[in-house]
C-alpha cells in the first residue's frame, strides 16, 4: 500500500508539472499547444538518447533541461503568424513528427524498441525529486501569475491587438511564457525517463496531450491550484479504472478504453456545465487608497 | 509632437480607402476628422497606429519617420489610440486594464520578478496610485474591482481612454469617444479631452456628433473616398458647400440657410 502511495504521488507530480506548464500557455497566455506533450518528450528522449549513446547522466539532464525551451522558440517562430487555430494544429504536427521520427530511426534511441536509462532505484528518492519539481514549477508559475508579467499576458490572451497598442510586442512575451513553460515540461521529462528507467515512443502519443489538456479544463484554466487539482482528478480516475480491471475480469484493454472514454465524459460535461473548471481564475481585489 | 500625413495610399482588392490623404496635427490642438461612413477615417488611424502598412506616403510623429512601423513600435514612440469599439481585456478588471496601459513596469520583466522583487513592488506601487488618480479623473473610481467587459458601453469607452493616458501618449487617436454614450458621460468626455489639449497633446478626434466637433475641435478635416475634401474651422467646413454635398446631405443646407 505505502509502495502505491508513493507510485501515485510521483506520477501525479509529474502531470500537475505538465498541467502548469500548459496552464502557463493556455490558461495564462492563450497559447493553444496541441503538442503539450512534445517539450516532455524533448526532456524524456534527452535522457534516452544520452544512455544509448553511452553518454553520462548529467549530459542528458542538461540537454533536457535546455532543448525544451529551446525547440519551444524554433516551434513558436516559424508558426507566429498563425491564426490561433491554426496554430494550434501545426502544434499538434510537430509534436507527432518528433514521437514518429523517434520511432523510426533505430540510430538515434533504439526505435521502436525503446532504450533503457539508468533508474532511480529508490521509488522514495523518485517521489522526492517529484514533489520537488512540483514545488518548483508551482512558486514559478504563482510568481508569474500574481505579477504584472501575468497580468499582461492575460491581457496578450484576450486580445493581442490591445497589448500591441499599448506598446507591448504580443510575440515576445508569447516566447518568454513558452519558454519558462517548455522548460518545466522537458524538466519532468528527464524525470519521468529517470523514473521509469526505459524511454520509448509509447508514452507520448497524441492522447496524452488530451489526458493533460483534460486536466487544465477540468480543474479551472488560469489557475495554477486548480489545473494541478485537475491533475490528481485526472490521474485518480485512471488509477481506479485500474482497480475495477483487477474487481471485475474485464479485458485490460476495454478497461483502457473505458478509462478514456470517462476522461471524454468529464470534459464534456465540466465544458458545458462550468467551462471555468472547478477552481476559478481569481480576480484580484485591488484596495487602493489617497 | 506633430503628426504628419503624406500622401497616404492605401487599397482593398478593388476599393480605395485611402487615395494620397495628406493631413497634419499640431501640439495644443484638437484635429477632426468627420466624413460619411467608409471614407477612410478608420483606415487612417489604423496605418498611422502601425495596423496596416500604406502602399505608398509617409507618416511622421514629431520629424521621425514611421511609416509602417509595428503597433508596439509606435505605441512606445508615444502615439496612443483608442478604438470605436473599445477594445479592453474584458476578462479583467477595471484596474488590471488600468495598469498593463501603464509601460515600463519593471514587473513585467521574468528576471526582475526573482531577482529584483523590490524594483518590482516599486513600480507596482507607483502605477497603482497613477492608476488610481486618473480612474478617479474618470469617476470609475468605484468601479476598479468590475469585470471591464460588464461595464456599460460609455464606461468602456471611458476607461479604454484612461488605459491610454497611463502610457502619458504625447499623440492621441481617438475613434468615436461618444457614439452610443449617454450625453452625460459625452459632456465628461469633452472636459475631459479639452483638458488633454491644455496640457499640449496633440489630438485627431474621429467623431460623428457635431456639437462635439464644434464644441471641440480648432481644425476639421472632411474625408471623402480616402482623399481631404475639404480643411477648416469647424464653422468654415460647416458652411461648405461640398462638405453639405457629401457629408451632412441636402436637407442640412435647407436648415443651414
Amino acid at each position: 500500500m505505502i509502495d502505491f502511495a508513493i507510485y501515485m504521488t510521483t506520477i501525479v507530480c509529474i502531470w500537475a508539472v505538465l498541467a502548469i506548464s500548459l496552464n502557463i500557455q493556455f490558461g495564462l497566455t492563450g497559447l493553444v499547444n496541441f503538442g503539450q506533450i512534445l517539450p516532455f518528450a524533448i526532456g524524456a528522449y534527452s535522457a534516452g538518447i544520452a544512455s544509448f549513446h553511452g553518454l553520462p547522466i548529467w549530459v542528458g539532464v542538461l540537454a533536457g533541461l535546455i532543448m525544451g525551451p529551446l525547440i519551444g522558440f524554433l516551434v513558436i517562430f516559424p508558426t507566429r503568424r498563425m491564426a490561433q487555430d491554426y496554430w494550434a494544429l501545426a502544434s499538434l504536427g510537430i509534436a507527432e513528427m518528433f514521437r514518429l521520427t523517434m520511432l523510426n530511426f533505430r540510430g538515434i534511441a533504439g526505435g521502436v524498441e525503446g532504450t533503457i536509462v539508468e533508474r532511480l532505484s529508490d521509488p522514495r528518492v523518485a517521489m522526492a525529486v517529484s514533489v520537488l519539481a512540483l514545488v518548483v514549477s508551482f512558486i514559478v508559475a504563482e510568481r508569474i501569475s500574481k505579477a504584472p508579467l501575468g497580468r499582461l499576458l492575460r491581457v496578450i490572451r484576450e486580445d493581442e491587438t490591445l497589448a500591441a497598442t499599448l506598446g507591448r510586442n504580443p510575440f515576445r512575451f508569447q516566447v518568454v511564457a513558452m519558454a519558462v513553460a517548455w522548460a518545466m515540461a522537458s524538466a519532468v521529462g528527464v524525470l519521468y525517463a529517470h523514473i521509469t528507467g526505459f524511454v520509448d515512443h509509447g508514452s507520448f502519443m497524441v492522447i496524452e496531450t488530451f489526458i493533460i489538456w483534460t486536466a487544465v479544463i477540468v480543474g479551472g484554466p488560469g489557475r495554477n491550484l486548480g489545473v494541478v487539482v485537475g491533475a490528481i482528478i485526472i490521474q485518480a480516475m485512471s488509477v481506479s479504472t485500474r482497480f475495477v480491471a483487477q474487481w471485475t475480469d474485464l479485458p485490460s484493454d476495454v478497461v483502457a478504453n473505458l478509462r478514456l472514454a470517462l476522461v471524454g465524459l468529464l470534459l464534456v460535461v465540466m465544458i458545458m456545465y462550468r467551462p471555468e473548471g472547478f477552481l476559478r481564475e481569481k480576480k484580484p481585489n485591488y484596495d487602493v487608497k489617497s | 509632437m506633430t503628426l504628419r500625413v503624406d500622401e497616404v495610399s492605401l487599397a482593398f482588392g478593388q476599393l480605395q480607402a485611402l487615395d494620397g490623404l495628406s493631413l497634419a496635427a499640431e501640439p495644443g490642438r484638437i484635429v477632426g476628422l468627420i466624413g460619411p461612413n467608409g471614407s477612410g477615417k478608420s483606415t487612417l488611424l489604423n496605418v498611422v497606429s502601425g495596423i496596416y502598412a500604406p502602399q505608398s506616403g509617409t507618416v511622421h510623429v514629431g520629424g521621425r519617420r514611421i511609416t509602417a512601423f509595428q503597433p508596439d513600435i509606435v505605441a512606445t514612440m508615444g502615439v496612443g489610440r483608442t478604438f470605436q469599439v473599445p477594445r479592453l481585456a474584458r476578462r479583467l478588471t477595471v484596474f488590471q486594464n488600468m495598469l498593463v496601459g501603464g509601460r515600463g513596469h519593471r514587473g513585467e520583466n521574468l528576471w526582475n520578478l526573482f531577482v529584483r522583487i523590490g524594483a518590482v513592488r516599486t513600480d507596482e506601487h507607483s502605477m497603482q496610485e497613477r492608476a488610481y488618480a486618473i480612474v478617479r479623473r474618470l469617476g470609475l473610481q468605484d468601479k476598479i474591482n468590475e469585470l471591464a467587459g460588464q461595464l456599460s458601453g460609455g464606461q468602456q469607452k471611458l476607461l479604454s481612454m484612461g488605459v491610454l493616458l497611463m502610457s502619458d501618449p504625447q499623440i492621441l487617436l481617438i475613434d468615436e469617444p461618444a457614439a452610443g454614450v449617454n450625453p452625460v458621460l459625452i459632456e465628461q468626455q469633452i472636459v475631459f479631452l479639452s483638458q488633454l489639449r491644455d496640457e499640449g497633446r496633440t489630438i485627431l478626434l474621429i467623431e460623428h456628433n457635431m456639437d462635439m466637433i464644434t464644441g471641440l475641435c480648432d481644425d476639421v478635416y472632411v474625408l471623402d473616398g480616402g482623399r481631404v475634401l475639404a480643411y477648416g474651422t469647424p464653422d468654415e467646413v460647416r458652411r461648405d458647400p461640398a462638405v453639405m454635398q457629401s457629408y451632412l446631405g441636402t436637407h442640412e443646407r435647407k436648415v443651414a440657410s
